[in-house]
């Protein structure tokens, strides 16, 4: 089965287009990071990716079916699968964690209430922010918002979660600790995670594989090693800007 | 899923065969509980063997039954999970340990918070009027300005839109004016006189309350959303930390086109509301325009338009400040735009009538002397 793939992809807005000739194919169980510099289509692409921003033109294929030429019951019952933590959070700013947390299971499944709030509780110890349950997102950090994002995100546990750079912004111990926690959620939930950063570090620390971006196309793709090890110019420079 | 539930003495083994996941828990969750109120048990081990994917949903059912059965005195015993189920298993911590809920505040406390904000609203509302003063003060003596254009931009938006509603209502409020008075008047031979009810109620009353009534709902409104939606932006921490005082970039302009387009709809609500009542008197009554102008030059007289003038003004400003005051305060929410934007049309409202009233009271007692 095809998790997730795209195939002479056009993304942009309105009629401005970003990144276009897209092609990639998401391996199951794995970390993909989307690099790139500020402004060259990495956010953009990924909205169209989880279905949230019709391409200009081409195809993405989501668990097999064409994910823009299918019904709207057909797309809602495919983005289930799927979770998103987008980058300014996107939390309810009415609701406390606990709810936001636990919002897809009150809405999407029939699960007994004690259950839905072990999973919450067991979500929010993951990211670290058990004893935050009953505060509201405007009385926590913005990293700690970050992780409620992702913990809402996975709480169903997701084949696929998007996210949309984690751990900008964060400093290097919570950046390790959502790293950490996307690894976990690979190797214990089994989810495939599609990422967008531009944090070396973390990009090191977890993704098998990245799709660099740069002047509207796809400038490079491998493992991280063979990224670094690159001739390519862009991808010298993103790898290499500190060290010269 | 299915499950198996075998009975071996006082223990029961469970085999889960398929995914223990979302879609299959509720099933689980039935199960475990069952066996976790028999009192002829001891011990439950759950059997991973014939079990798949464990996923969040299956992990949490497994650890609500493992402190179920430890509060009952009884066991829980995982057998033949694989390395990634034990893993999923592991999710579930085997303590609760419960966020901490933050205190209810007494009832005392309540009334002792509810005065406090009062009192905070009521400060704030009165360092808002001074400040506009200040910094009204200081662009008329030039040491200040204003944008550049706010004013005229200000005073198109407001104003040229709301004078199709504005006249509209007034006509129709002055033909039902007229058709009142018309009716209850000619009782007593008396229905020459309405154009003298017409024309002294819409300039002294009518016109500048419904007026107001749509300047809150239009502007009012929008002066509080559009305030509070820079409040959640930020623009205003941005005005600040710029050393800009908010209130001379937003809310002066904004209160100086009130100031110019109240009294303005004020006279053109006049104007229409008293041609309405002349309809109806015309049509009902066959009163002469010159009759019906007679009446209404003698009854009304210059006075009376100061009063409505003046009540214009002040409603005006009861809008801007209350609907500048609350955006300006809005909290860091979505839902606190909206708020804002309910709060100032209840309270502009509330402080247009209770005005009105005291105009009313101070004016017919000064009359009366």
């Amino acid at each position: 089965m095809t998790l997730l793939a795209c195939h002479d992809l056009v993304v942009g807005w309105g009629e401005h287009s970003v990144l276009s000739d897209i092609d990639l194919e998401v391996q199951p169980n794995e970390i993909l990071a989307l690099l790139g510099r500020s402004g060259c289509g990495k956010s953009t692409l990924l909205r169209t990716l989880c279905g949230l921003l019709p391409p200009l033109s081409g195809e993405v294929v989501l668990f097999d079916r064409p994910l823009y030429a299918i019904g709207r019951e057909e797309r809602e019952r495919l983005m289930r699968r799927i979770g998103v933590a987008f980058q300014q959070d996107a939390l309810f700013s009415s609701m406390n964690i606990e709810d936001n947390v636990m919002l897809p299971l009150r809405e999407l499944t029939r699960l007994p209430g004690s259950v839905m709030r072990e999973m919450v509780r067991m979500r929010l110890e993951l990211v670290g922010l058990a004893n935050l349950a009953h505060r509201l997102p405007a009385h926590i950090s913005g990293g700690q918002r970050k992780r409620a994002a992702l913990a809402r995100a996975s709480i169903l546990d997701p084949e696929i979660i998007f996210c949309d750079e984690p751990t900008a912004g964060l400093d290097p111990v919570l950046t390790a600790d959502i790293d950490a926690t996307l690894i976990k959620f690979r190797d214990v939930l089994g989810c495939t995670i599609v990422t967008v950063t531009h944090e070396l570090e973390s990009i090191r620390a977890t993704a098998d594989r990245a799709i660099m971006l740069a002047k509207g196309h796809v400038a490079a793709t491998g493992t991280i090693e063979q990224l670094t090890q690159s001739r390519d110019e862009t991808v010298f420079e993103f790898f290499h800007a500190r060290t010269g | 899923m299915h499950t198996e539930v075998e009975r071996r003495g006082r223990t029961a083994l469970v085999r889960v065969r398929g995914d223990m996941a979302i879609p299959t828990a509720r099933e689980l969750y039935g199960t475990l509980r069952a066996l976790c109120r028999r009192r002829d048990l001891d011990k439950v081990v759950l059997d991973f063997s014939a079990t798949d994917r464990v996923d969040s949903a299956g992990a949490a059912v497994v650890g609500i039954m493992r402190r179920s059965l430890e509060h009952a005195g009884k066991q829980l015993e995982i057998a033949s999970a694989d390395e990634r189920q034990a893993a999923a298993l592991e999710l579930a911590p085997p303590k609760v340990a419960h966020a901490p809920v933050e205190p209810q505040p007494t009832r005392l406390e309540l009334i002792g918070d509810h005065a406090l904000a009062i009192v905070a609203t009521l400060r704030a509302l009165g360092g808002l009027v001074a400040d506009t003063l200040r910094q009204g003060l200081a662009v008329l003596a030039r040491r200040r300005r204003m944008p550049a254009g706010s004013i005229s931009t200000h005073v198109l938006l407001m104003g040229s839109d709301a004078v199709f509603i504005v006249g509209l209502l007034s006509f129709l409020l002055g033909m039902t004016i007229a058709f009142q008075g018309a009716v209850q008047l000619a009782k007593f031979g008396a229905g020459v006189y309405v154009a003298d009810m017409v024309s002294w109620s819409m300039v002294r009353e009518f016109a500048p309350l419904i007026t107001a009534i749509v300047l809150t709902g239009r502007t009012g409104a929008a002066i509080a959303s559009e305030l509070g939606a820079m409040r959640v932006n930020n623009e205003i921490d941005a005005l600040v930390a710029m050393g800009v005082s908010p209130v001379r970039f937003l809310v002066l302009p904004r209160l100086a086109a009130l100031t110019i387009v109240g009294p303005a709809l004020t006279l053109i609500a006049t104007f229409i509301g008293i041609a309405g009542g002349f309809v109806v008197a015309a049509v009902m009554q066959n009163t002469a325009p010159a009759t019906f102008w007679n009446h209404m030059t003698y009854r009304v007289e210059i006075g009376d338009f100061a009063q409505g003038i003046a009540k214009s003004i002040a409603f005006a400003w009861i809008i801007g400040l209350t609907g500048s005051h609350l955006g300006l305060r809005t909290g860091h929410d979505a839902t606190a735009v909206g708020r804002s934007t309910t709060r100032s049309v209840v309270v502009s409202i509330f402080f247009i009538i209770l005005v009105d009233a005291l105009f009313a009271t101070f004016i017919s007692f000064g009359e009366r002397t």
